[in-house]
């Protein structure tokens, strides 16, 4: 600064009054010099004039008292009147000589010399000589006094030469008053004349001052005016300088604004490359693109060389980083790749939890270009904190000390970057966590429906070891047996041929058997038929009948003959079909009365049917064939019964009373059915034989009481296929006693021959298809069910149409489901009342008297117990809008009016299955 | 001493199981969500009740058959009819007049499991009086479950949760009308899936074979790691029309993905997108 030649505001504003004050002081000096003189000139007027005037009148009155003192001498002669002449004489040329060295006029003075001369005339010549002559006289003469007359004329003359030098006196002292005022006057008017110059000089000097004051402030004020404007609109114009052209304190205040604006210009700077940065990195969500913007941009704005940030991993539990991104890192072989705390300088830092600056680098690895490599000056290790945690560190090299403002230009990226990373890691691991999760779920449910594929595959898998291990013990059971098994072979082979011979023995007797009794009754036909063809006319009405009556028997025992021995053979061959359904033993009693009866009444004999009230009503077997065995049972009874009684007993069994390899298998329970007679008996030996077929205990009775002989083979070939057998106790004359057991199997009922592919034929076309796995067709592949979704199902209908309760009843009953039907809502609600989880499914008509579908729905809904009950809306063709309804009034669906019954049963299925 | 580390010992297993499976089928399940394969993985295993995965990869390489095996356990067939009802009713409300305009259309179920949501979309495009001229593609990378979808069957104890959600769906007809039933199975009219074109078709590897006017992909990249996706998306981007849709699961978004900028949202709460 040019300090010597700087002129200060201050000196600005001081010189100027300085000035003014130098000025009004001249101008008061001047004023007061003209005053003195002024006042010097009326001094000397009123003093001198004064003194002047005093002095002539003094003379005057000493030469007055002079005269008189010299008349009263002369007159009386006493001494006394000498006394104001002597006084007089010597007082005047005092006074004379006082006033005339006052006066300067030349003419004045020269009138006062006459006065002089003519005073010193009298004295001389009248006052001495008068006085002397009288002293003189004293002695005796006085009359010379006359010549006083001639000094009364000069006296006269002195004071008129008095009065006339007064005079002009008088008109000196005017005259010099007079220009006295002319001096006043122009005196005032100098001082007018000063005063408007000093007023022009000072309002001169302070237009002139404040103008080069105002002036330079203005322009400060202008420039930042200026800067404040372009705030406004079009962003911070730092750059703009305020031109200084004065030296004073302005320019001091320029420089100084110029200094603010280059810092503002600077933190602005500082605030837009943080703010650069910070939007560099917006939007970025992944760790590693943030990290990789981070560092370039910092490199960029504090012209870094080389840089890299490690990240800590999350993940694991040590304290370690993790280099996520670099800067001017092409080379694998630059930079550690991960460290953890404490270790190295950089570890240390972050251990430490602050930055560290180097400057001027010596030993330092080199940086690799292109071209060769740098050698780094200047470097910062800077940890990224948060929550006093270090979760990131970064470093950079530069090839130069880093500046002050790059420093805190990396410290305030580093403190912000910390919040921006751990959310961009926060989010990173909640979208992490929601896709794992969304996974998760996912597969939760492929899992639940795999543990399921798993358990039943772990159940296989067991069953497969099981018979793995079976069939190596098989296999080295058989290895053993084999040699036991090749001689019994032989043993075998014997008896099959001694067998063979029987049975051909047997089957030729019975042949012989069924010839004759195909021949019997054939021969009754061919007789009696011919017999009415022969003798038509001759016959009664009475024969023919009876005839009539021989060939239906007749017929009758032939078919009845030849149902049996297909129905033997077909058991034989295994082609007997066997169809479990339900029955109810209670209505056998009716049944088997019905068929009986009236052969009872016939033959006169007691029937009498005993059910144990404990059975079950259900009963799950063939109905067919056990009635088949039950009807040949009792037949037989009543065919070799001649008197007595025929009983039946329907007993439940207990396991521990069935024959041993029996008991214990998964029937539900057993039933025992005992036919009773107190016929002819059998003997024990026979007991045996009589099962087999072909035989019979005598040809004889066979004869006597008819029948094929074939009646209780079949009858124990029936018991064998439904899973039971006949016993038979017997004495000869007393009576036989046969025993059906029978179990109900309520599992083999209904065996679905439909179910769309069995695990096995998928299984075939899996591998088929290239040799996959089974698991996977399996997983939507449900295990067979056993049994008909909908048996046994409660189901409740609501509709006021009997006629569709009648069609809908039937229909569903078929399918073995539990019908009941009620009229309308009430009802339905009433009973839903009495038993609100009977039912498995309702059928809901809409459109009822009293309370309508769907009133009673929603009441239904109501209810928690039943709020998931099925309901089916039995709807018209129905509108969008009722449809609608039927849903929010709380229908499972619905199924519309007229019912196709398939469609009615796929929607139960639906509804029943779990 | 070296690491003995039971996880690290587990990553590598999987890393040499993934690697034998690439190798050797080109398959690369190694850009697949890193939890889930492990998992799959460990299924397998547990199922196959092997000591450890090293013993999978010694079958994987020797016993044929056993690496499709290991793949199918890769892929999870979960699917229901109607899967997220409102999804459904969206499209019907707001794309469906949109493609009636159209002479045909060809949808892509990209991952149709075991075909639950082409029967799903065959219903509605039925409704809609559209099912004639639509031709659907359906495809997955199991073999296995695609013939499993070639069935139109589903089992009968998922029709009731399957009957809620067609109702949830705006369906207007009776769901009944569709199917018939034995005691275990649900079969659907044939005629749904007269259009409808099943293949094998793996997202990862295979290439984009037309170019459709919507493209399904429900629930299926929330198993692929953020690179995959974006290369399954790049593939969905060629196989779109012009302003084609693109339909995600109701927890996928195009959010993250790079190719959000190509679409817009059709809809504010269902993911659906059209392609600009």
């Amino acid at each position: 600064m040019r300090k010597n030649m700087k002129i200060g505001i201050r000196a600005k504003i001081m010189s100027g009054y300085l000035l003014v004050l130098i000025m009004v002081i001249f101008a008061f000096f001047l004023v007061n010099n003209q005053f003195s003189s002024v006042q010097a000139d009326k001094d000397y007027i009123i003093i001198h004039d004064f003194e002047v005037t005093n002095l002539s009148h003094q003379v005057e009155k000493y030469v007055l008292d002079m005269v008189r003192g010299q008349r009263g001498y002369i007159i009386t002669g006493e001494e006394s009147y000498l006394q104001p002449y002597n006084k007089g004489n010597t007082e005047w040329r005092n006074k004379f000589d006082k006033l005339y060295s006052l006066v300067n006029d030349p003419v004045q003075q020269a009138k006062l010399l006459v006065i002089k001369d003519n005073i010193n005339k009298w004295i001389d010549t009248v006052g001495e000589p008068m006085i002397n002559q009288k002293k003189q006289e004293s002695n005796g003469n006085t009359s010379n006094y006359l010549a006083g007359d001639q000094g009364g004329a000069t006296v006269d003359l002195v004071r008129s030469q008095f009065d006339n030098f007064r005079e002009v006196e008088h008109e000196l002292r005017q005259k010099r008053s007079d220009a006295l005022n002319q001096n006043i006057d122009s005196l005032i008017q100098g001082l007018i004349t000063l005063g408007i110059i000093v007023f022009i000089v000072a309002l001169a000097m302070s237009t002139m001052v404040s103008r080069s004051i105002v002036k330079t402030i203005n322009e400060v004020i202008e420039s930042i005016k200026d800067i404040a404007t372009f705030t406004n609109t079009n962003g911070l114009d730092l750059s703009r300088r305020i031109k200084l052209r004065t030296q004073d304190e302005i320019r001091e205040l320029g420089n100084a604004t110029n200094e603010l604006l280059t810092n503002l210009e600077q933190r602005e700077m500082h605030q837009r490359r943080i703010s650069n940065t910070f939007n560099s990195y917006q939007g970025i969500t992944s760790i590693a693109d943030l990290c990789k913007v981070l560092i370039s941009t910092i490199s960029e704005e504090a012209n870094t060389s080389y840089g890299a940030i490690y990240v800590r991993d999350f993940r694991s539990n040590r304290q370690r980083f993790v280099k996520s991104a670099t800067f001017a890192d092409g080379f694998d072989t630059v930079g550690r790749n991960h460290f953890e705390l404490g270790q190295g300088l950089i570890g240390e830092y972050a251990l430490k939890k602050r930055m560290h600056i180097l400057h001027d680098l010596d030993e330092f690895q080199l940086i690799p270009s292109a071209l060769g490599t740098i050698r780094p000056k200047g470097m910062i290790i800077a940890p990224v904190l948060y929550d006093g945690e270090v979760i990131a560190v970064i470093e950079i090299l530069s090839l130069t000390n880093f500046s002050k403002s790059d420093q805190q230009f990396i410290v305030d990226v580093i403190e912000n970057f910390g919040i921006t990373l751990n959310s961009a890691k926060d989010r990173e691991e909640i979208e992490r966590l929601l896709t794992e999760s969304q996974a998760m779920t996912e597969e939760l449910r492929v899992q639940s429906d795999d543990l399921q594929t798993q358990s039943e595959e772990l159940q296989m898998q067991s069953e497969e070891l099981q018979t793995i291990n079976e069939k190596l013990e098989e296999r080295s059971k058989e290895a053993e047996q084999k040699s036991v098994a090749l001689n019994q072979a032989k043993v075998e082979l014997e008896q099959q041929a001694e067998q063979l011979i029987l049975s051909s023995k047997y089957k030729s007797e019975f042949l012989a058997n069924v010839s004759h009794e195909l021949r019997t009754p054939l021969n009754s036909i061919l007789i009696l038929s011919e017999l009415i063809a022969e003798n038509a006319q001759e016959q009664s009405r009475e024969e023919e009948e009876k005839f009539a009556k021989v060939i239906h028997t007749s017929g009758k025992d032939l078919l009845s003959l030849i149902d049996d021995i297909l129905d033997l053979s077909k058991v034989e061959a295994g082609k007997m079909e066997i169809e479990y359904s339900e029955m109810n033993i209670d209505d056998l009693p009716n049944y088997l009365e019905m068929n009986f009866n009236h052969v009872a009444e016939q033959k006169g004999l007691l029937f009498n049917i005993v059910k144990d009230p404990n059975i079950q009503n259900l009963f799950c077997t063939d109905e067919k064939r056990m009635l088949q065995i039950l009807k040949n049972l009792l037949s037989n009874a009543f065919k070799y019964t001649e008197k007595g009684s025929v009983l039946i007993e329907i007993k439940k069994v207990q396991n521990k009373n069935l024959e041993p390899i029996f008991a214990d298998k998964e029937e539900d329970y057993w039933i025992s059915f005992s036919i009773k007679d107190t016929g002819i008996g059998i003997p024990p030996e026979k007991h045996q034989l009589i099962f087999k077929a072909f035989q019979q205990a005598d040809g004889a009775t066979m004869r006597k009481y008819g029948g094929t002989g074939l009646g209780l083979s079949i009858c124990q070939e029936y018991a064998k296929l439904l899973g039971g057998y006949i016993t038979l106790g017997s004495e000869e004359g007393v009576g036989s006693t046969f025993t059906l057991y029978l179990p109900s199997f309520s599992e083999k009922m209904n065996v679905e021959n439909t179910v769309i592919t069995s695990l096995e034929e998928v299984a075939a076309s899996a591998i088929d298809d290239g040799g996959l796995p089974l698991e996977a067709a399996k997983m939507n592949l449900i295990q067979v069910e056993k049994q008909n979704v909908l048996q046994g199902k409660n189901v409740l209908i609501v509709d006021d149409d009997l006629r569709n309760i009648f069609a809908l009843e039937a229909a569903l009953k078929q399918e073995g489901m539990i019908v009941t039907s009620v009229n309308n809502g009430l009802e339905c609600l009433d009973i839903l009342e009495v038993q609100p989880l009977l039912f498995d499914i309702i059928l809901m008509d809409i459109m009822m008297p009293n309370m309508d579908g769907y009133e009673t729905m929603q009441k239904i809904r109501s209810n928690d117990e039943l709020a998931d009950l099925p309901i089916i809306a039995l709807t018209a063709k129905a509108m969008e809008r009722d449809r609608k309804k039927c849903l929010e009034k709380g229908a499972s669906d619905y199924v519309s009016k007229p019912l196709d019954l398939e469609q009615l049963l796929s929607v139960l299925r639906v509804w029943v299955s779990n | 001493m070296y690491s003995h580390d039971e996880n690290y010992k587990k990553e590598l297993e999987v890393d040499l199981l993934l690697e034998t499976i690439h190798r050797i089928t080109g398959y690369d399940f190694k850009q697949y969500v890193r939890a889930s394969i492990i998992r799959r993985i460990e299924n397998r295993r547990s199922i196959e009740n092997a000591p450890n995965i090293t013993s999978l990869i010694e079958r994987a390489i020797h016993e044929p058959g056993f690496l499709e095996k290991i793949i199918e356990g890769f892929s999870v067939p979960v699917t229901e009819m109607f899967r997220d009802p409102s999804f459904f009713k969206e499209f019907r409300m707001n794309i469906i007049p949109i493609l009636r305009k159209y002479k045909d259309i060809r949808i892509w179920h990209a991952g149709c499991a075991t075909g639950e949501e082409v029967l799903s979309m065959a219903i509605l495009l039925e409704e809609e009086g559209l099912l004639d001229k639509t031709t659907i593609y359906a495809t997955d990378m199991s073999k296995i479950a695609i013939e499993q979808a070639r069935r139109g069957i589903v089992p009968l104890n998922k029709m009731q949760s399957y009957t809620k959600n067609y109702l949830k769906a705006g369906g207007t007809k009776e769901f009944s009308m569709y199917y018939k039933t034995n005691s275990q199975n649900v079969f659907f009219s044939e005629q749904l899936l007269k259009n409808v074109i099943f293949a094998q078709h793996n997202l990862v590897t295979d290439q984009s074979f037309n170019e459709f006017h919507v493209i399904f992909c429900r629930n299926v990249l929330i198993y692929f790691n953020p690179s995959l996706q974006n290369k399954v998306h790049e593939l969905f981007i060629q196989s779109l029309s012009q302003d084609g849709f693109l339909g995600l699961g109701n927890k996928e978004s195009l959010r993250i993905s790079q190719y959000a900028a190509a679409y817009e949202e059709i809809s504010t709460d269902e993911p659906i997108y059209r392609k600009k």
